[in-house]
């Protein structure tokens, strides 16, 4: 891939197209919409290396349709309120195209915008199903929904035979979605749920929480949300020695965890998406990335360059850069991705998505359960 | 007994919690009790105080120190020290130019210094949160073994330690010392503290610098005791500081530990019999309901309003 031979020959063969398209051809705008600061910049960084790296590597093999893609890259600092400021920026860069959110929580009122503006949009990351149920043209993802891994994670809790599960989510779209999927299959399940409740996110002091699950006296706390709130369950709950396992979604599983839970993050399961880098047919790309520096390994890394692939593979398809054109050509073909085989339903959710749950280790590392 | 038990565990955790408030809260009431202002910046001292300690041990621990009494002196005494040079700096920089001018001046003023503050830790040292190591680590345990036991750790013994030390300096400090009975006399009234021939600027730097530092002493306690810190950490424990300071009296010492202690337990309990979704929904209805009813606060004395 990266062989100075090949680099020429790309670049030749992308001067050659430019040169050809010359006259009709602006480049393909690419918005990339995610926090890029705050506290969940972490997984932003995710999807900003797996969404470069895919518009390198088609723009290195002539582009699409002869053009350019170029990123237009923002933060929304995974607050809605920013988001929303986002999406009115691409519209005014004149994005017709976004990689993006990340957060359901401001993917949802930015997809607002993007449907009255004729923008399509696929977010690599937000797992809420709300947001592809409201009859938009022009939202995909390339993720599951809560309501695949919710019941994923609830099942293996089930499965388990605890006696009692407390559910704790974090108020917010995603965390309470997903928490609430999980609560109703445990109760399906027949199993026990002591406690459900939120907390605030961005709070510090869970002191009084782990005190109630030690009354509650659970074997396993699942909870809906992101790591920054959880690590410091995690590490408080240590400190109290609260004896339960711990579960999350796959806004939980990040390094980060580690450097606030310390040891305490041991044993806590998670459910994410498959290690798509571990596939044979990836390797290739893994080492695009591990030349660059970066680490293909995260959760959103691949679902990004997906995105990425399948908007220029739409394009193509269609034979057409509007929008709804492309919106057509996704729900109408099959497409061959890294992160495998990708259709798309009427709502423009995948037809299929797989969650599996993994044992986090304090190093930072995982391994797949059962 | 298991209820009893649950009880005192909870209002532990009120009274840890409201200790560091009550910390951070000296420095609003101190600042409103002598030139009349609220200083929205202090949270960010706060959150700097906590940046500062750590750094401070993580540059110990690269040394090879471990010796713990000696980790947390150094990390105190740099985060007082640098936290006090900032609340002087905020004072000198954003404050003492607009004294004396309209009111809302200052205040806006310091809201700026707070969202300066907050976007400065931002780029020098990341948005992300960072862990904090646990240094005092185990606690005490009551209650029968296979039921619910009350716990209280050595990081809490430490907190309710360190804040009535804290607290005992300062009163001490105020009733004896030259200063603080400058400080008093200036803010009974401060022109004529000037006439009487106290340098009031002095004094006035003197409160900054007094409340930034036990607002260090709070970063460095509650990093540890939580674990985690981030560069917005300040802007909410500063807020529920000021519902502390303003529910026990803002200008009263005495009133914003007892404020700020009211505060952690009535969250605490929330959280422990409630929810903890109404946590905020108790402590700020306590702010209004205390404005409503006895707007000077529980300790406060009724006075010309000044700001």
């Amino acid at each position: 891939m990266r062989t100075p031979v090949k680099k020429l020959v790309s670049a030749v063969a992308t001067s050659i197209a430019v040169m050809g398209a010359g006259q009709v051809a602006a480049d393909i705008k690419i918005g990339i919409a995610g926090p890029m600061t705050g506290p969940v910049a972490q997984y932003g960084d995710m999807q900003f290396s797996g969404a470069r790296m895919a518009i390198e590597q088609i723009n290195a093999n002539g582009g699409v349709m002869g053009e350019k893609l170029v990123g237009v890259e923002q933060d929304d600092v995974c607050d809605p309120k920013q988001a929303v400021t986002v999406a009115n920026n691409m519209v005014n860069e004149g994005v017709r195209f976004v990689v993006g959110h990340l957060c359901s929580s401001s993917t949802q009122p930015a997809s607002d915008i993007y449907e009255d503006e004729g923008i399509l949009m696929v977010t690599p990351a937000s797992t809420s199903p709300d947001i592809t149920e409201r009859g938009y043209e022009l939202v995909f993802r390339t993720i599951g929904l809560d309501s695949m891994q919710g019941p994923v994670a609830a099942n293996y809790l089930i499965s388990q035979k605890p006696e009692r599960v407390a559910v704790i989510h974090d108020k917010q779209q995603y965390g309470e979605g997903i928490a609430t999927a999980v609560r109703d299959t445990l109760k399906e399940g027949g199993v026990e749920v002591a406690m459900f409740e939120g907390i605030t996110a961005g709070a510090k002091d869970f002191s009084s929480l782990v005190t109630k699950l030690r009354q509650a006296d659970v074997d396993y706390v699942y909870y809906g949300g992101y790591h920054p709130e959880l690590g410091l369950i995690l590490r408080q709950a240590r400190q109290a020695d609260l004896d339960a396992t711990f579960m999350g979604p796959e806004g939980v599983g990040n390094k980060d965890i580690n450097t606030i839970a310390g040891d305490a993050a041991e044993g806590l399961l998670v459910t994410l998406p498959p290690s798509f880098d571990e596939k044979d047919e990836n390797q290739e790309l893994v080492q695009a990335f591990e030349e660059k520096g970066e680490d293909p390994s995260g959760p959103f890394v691949l679902t990004s360059y997906t995105a990425v692939q399948l908007i220029a593979d739409g394009i193509e398809a269609a034979e057409s850069t509007d929008p709804f054109d492309v919106a057509e050509a996704l729900r109408a073909g099959t497409f061959q991705t890294p992160i495998g085989t990708v259709e798309y339903d009427s709502k423009g959710d995948m037809e299929s998505f797989e969650f599996v749950v993994y044992e986090w280790h304090s190093d930072g590392s995982k391994t797949p359960v059962n | 007994m298991q209820d009893l038990l649950y009880f005192i565990q909870q209002l532990i955790n009120g009274l840890t919690i409201g200790s560091t408030y009550a910390l951070i809260a000296i420095g609003y009431t101190m600042v409103y009790g002598i030139i009349g202002m609220i200083n929205f910046a202090h949270g960010e001292i706060y959150m700097i105080g906590a940046y500062t300690a750590l750094i401070a041990i993580t540059g110990l621990a690269a040394l090879g120190i471990a010796w713990l009494p000696l980790i947390l002196i150094v990390a105190l005494v740099c985060a007082m020290i640098v936290s006090s040079s900032m609340g002087w700096a905020v004072e000198r920089v954003a404050y003492r130019p607009v004294r004396g001018k309209h009111r809302l001046i200052p205040l806006i003023s310091a809201i700026g210094m707070s969202i300066f503050l907050q976007n400065y830790v931002h780029l020098a040292q990341g948005s992300r949160n960072i862990g904090f190591p646990a240094l005092i680590e185990g606690g005490f345990r009551f209650g029968a073994e296979d039921s619910f036991q009350t716990s209280i750790t050595y990081m809490q013994i430490t907190i309710f330690a360190t804040t009535l030390v804290c607290m005992t300096i300062l009163s001490l400090f105020i009733s004896r010392s030259r200063i603080g009975r400058a400080c008093r006399a200036v803010s009974q009234d401060l022109g004529m503290a000037n006439l009487l021939g106290i340098d009031t600027n002095r004094i006035i730097s003197a409160t900054f610098v007094i409340g930034a530092a036990l607002a260090a002493v709070a970063g460095l306690l509650l990093g540890m005791y939580y674990g985690s810190i981030d560069p917005l950490f300040g802007f909410i424990a500063g807020l529920k500081a000021f519902t502390a300071a303003v529910l026990g009296g803002i200008g009263s010492i005495p009133g914003a530990m007892l404020g700020g202690l009211i505060l952690g337990v009535a969250e605490s309990m929330t959280s422990g019999y409630l929810s903890g979704e109404y946590k905020d929904v108790v402590s700020f209805g306590l702010l209004i309901l205390i404005l409503l009813f006895k707007p000077t606060g529980l300790l406060g004395k009724p006075e010309v309003e000044k700001i």
